[in-house]
């Protein structure tokens, strides 16, 4: 596809017609957005009486009534202590996995990646139940850990089937070159391959870290007595609890959500890739 | 991706796909090739499994195990306390086929598949096609139609439920200023129309991935048969149809089966703004699956429930993976 063949189409089409047809569509996508903004920002009197109009009136404190009496300060913090941990783990295990699967000849390779592809046809609800009883023998409900890990175990096979993918398109003359060179295969694994495989653990990254902070039903079923419950959890509830404090409910929802919306908007690239990779590469 | 996206509602899940053919080829070259030394190989095979233990380790422990478990509470009758549930055989299933619940929460997940499958397909291309080759502002129309796919789906669920709020939300007052104030109502208490509200809310964040997979879809797209069609004198919808769809295909059956996979499984959306309410209006097999474990203790049944939907959605998945692969190995594919 060459640029000049693109431009050449590209003039063809008709401007302005277009651009508003866009941007009446693209302020429809984003309205939802704008009304969380609007209603987070208002007054408490003004959210009795006109919670939905927009932007007509403009106080912080349902976000400080969120922040301290809503716990969603604690949530923030919960979130992140969920969600990072089991990221690394399955970048670092999807990485460790997805090399040998893509690379190294091994007895019963093709088993094991079927064994974990499963995870990529079973709904998790399929064996959550079951899950929470052995949690629950493990000793690992109510638990930092028990929740990382199945946080982690839920990325697993795609974070696994990414990193093979990606892996297998690598050139093989690097590896061989280094075995050339006296490299052992671990040498190769270590020195060569993995600075290569930084963009795609980048893109898995990005995606899984916004899979754990917004997965709801991990943290709501394994973390049955509230501890470090985070911002999705939280929300759920508060939303249970108090739907007629429409002030701190849009604060709470802007919070979470916040925080996607930044890593959306800085890693937005590395986000599609993942995406794409996953999903459509051949 | 699918991402396997969070693993609800219509997110998709991501699914495996299968190596175009020129990748399968380069794999069995090198098959052939690593008749390396056997030093060589051992070290290899030494390595990779150092390097699968631990993945292999977690998947057992917190995939596999658990999978078993469920196929076994199935058989079993186990209602969370009893530490050996007595063996009911196929019982659950007998109930399953004869429990009217269930009809009905099928009943609604094809509503929910048929028209969540299609609305973001149609959505998404739609607007893909319309940003697609724009020059000014692609990058703002990119973030802004992709957004939605982002964000946590309780934050989703609650700004939904207040714009389908039946005195202030903005969707009847929207109603109300085009003079349709007949179809005003409460859009999510009503059983007649929660379903299609909740479902609305779903296109809303599916139509996100679809857009942004089309769009980069669309970019390998040959450009030169789409202008000789224009000069040939074929219309939009014949370009469509016979140049871009056909080149694009792959992609648009890979998205297919996500979103229809997802319908299956369609759990997050529903369970937050509706909890499959009013009156099992929005009752799909994914929430009834939680209700009966979680709020009826009825663990194995719940199980059960859960199970069908897994066997109901895998063959979809296998057949709509070989189609694509055949396609892929036709040369339409990307």
């Amino acid at each position: 596809m060459t640029s000049t063949a693109q431009r050449d189409v590209r003039q063809r089409v008709r401007g302005p017609g277009k651009h508003v047809l866009l941007i009446v569509l693209s302020a429809l996508t984003l309205f939802p957005l704008v009304l969380t903004v609007s209603t987070a920002l208002k007054t408490s009197q003004d959210v009795k009486v006109n919670p939905f109009g927009l932007f007509s009136s403009f106080s912080t404190e349902n976000i400080v009534t969120a922040w301290t009496e809503g716990s969603f300060g604690d949530y923030v913090l919960n979130s992140f202590l969920l969600a990072v941990p089991s990221t690394l783990l399955v970048v670092v295990l999807s990485t460790m996995g997805g090399y040998a699967f893509a690379r190294l000849p091994f007895p019963g390779r093709s088993m094991a990646f079927y064994l974990v592809v499963v995870g990529l046809l079973v709904p998790f609800f399929t064996y959550m139940i079951p899950l929470y009883f052995q949690l629950r023998s493990m000793g690992l409900l109510d638990s930092l850990l028990g929740v990382n890990l199945v946080l982690a175990s839920t990325g697993l096979s795609f974070g696994t089937f990414f990193m093979r993918a990606f892996f297998s398109d690598l050139p093989t003359e690097l590896e061989q070159a280094a075995r050339i060179d006296g490299a052992s295969e671990w040498q190769i694994f270590r020195r060569v391959m993995l600075p290569l495989a930084s963009s795609g653990a980048g893109a898995l990254a990005v995606f899984t870290f916004l899979q754990n902070w917004n997965n709801l039903l991990v943290p709501l079923l394994y973390l049955p007595g509230g501890d470090y419950r985070p911002l999705t959890t939280g929300l759920y509830l508060f939303l249970g609890g108090r739907s007629i404090d429409i002030g701190p409910l849009a604060a709470g929802t802007l919070i979470t959500i916040l925080p996607v919306i930044v890593l959306f908007l800085v890693m937005q690239k590395q986000l599609t890739q993942g995406l794409l990779s996953g999903a459509v590469k051949g | 991706m699918s991402a396997p996206a969070p693993t609800t509602g219509l997110v998709p899940v991501p699914m495996p796909v299968s190596a175009p053919a020129a990748a399968r080829r380069r794999r069995r070259w090198r098959a052939i090739q690593s008749d390396a030394p056997r030093v060589t190989r051992r070290a290899q095979s030494r390595l990779g499994i150092m390097l699968v233990a631990p993945l292999m380790l977690m998947v057992t422990v917190f995939l596999l195990v658990p999978i078993a478990n469920a196929v076994y509470y199935v058989f079993v009758d186990f209602n969370g306390i009893n530490p050996s549930p007595p063996w009911i055989g196929f019982s659950n299933f007998t109930e399953l086929a004869q429990d009217d619940k269930v009809w009905a929460a099928f009943k609604n997940n094809v509503i929910w598949i048929v028209i969540g499958t299609i609305a973001p397909l149609a959505v998404g291309l739609l607007i893909a096609m319309l940003v697609w080759n724009v020059q000014r502002g692609n990058v703002w129309y990119r973030l802004a139609f992709f957004i939605p796919y982002v964000l946590p789906q309780v934050a989703v669920g609650v700004v939904w439920g207040w714009i389908y709020e039946p005195s202030r939300g903005w969707l009847n007052r929207a109603l109300e200023l085009v003079g349709l104030d007949v179809i005003t109502t409460g859009w999510l208490g009503n059983p007649d129309t929660a379903l299609y509200a909740v479902l609305g809310t779903a296109i809303w964040v599916a139509s996100a991935f679809v857009f942004i997979i089309f769009l980069s879809a669309l970019r390998n797209v040959d450009l030169d048969l789409l202008d000789a069609s224009r000069l040939d004198g074929a219309n939009a919808a014949q370009r469509l149809r016979y140049i871009i769809l056909p080149q694009i295909m792959p992609v648009f059956l890979m998205v297919t089966t996500i979103t229809l996979v997802g319908g299956f499984s369609v759990f997050d959306i529903i369970f937050v703004m509706t909890g499959g309410g009013p009156a099992g209006a929005t009752e799909v097999l994914g929430t009834y699956a939680y209700s009966s474990a979680f709020q009826l203790n009825r663990i194995s049944y719940g199980t059960t429930l859960a199970m069908l939907i897994t066997v109901l959605a895998i063959p979809f998945a296998i057949w709509l993976n070989r189609l694509q692969r055949r396609l892929s190995l036709q040369g339409t594919g990307a």
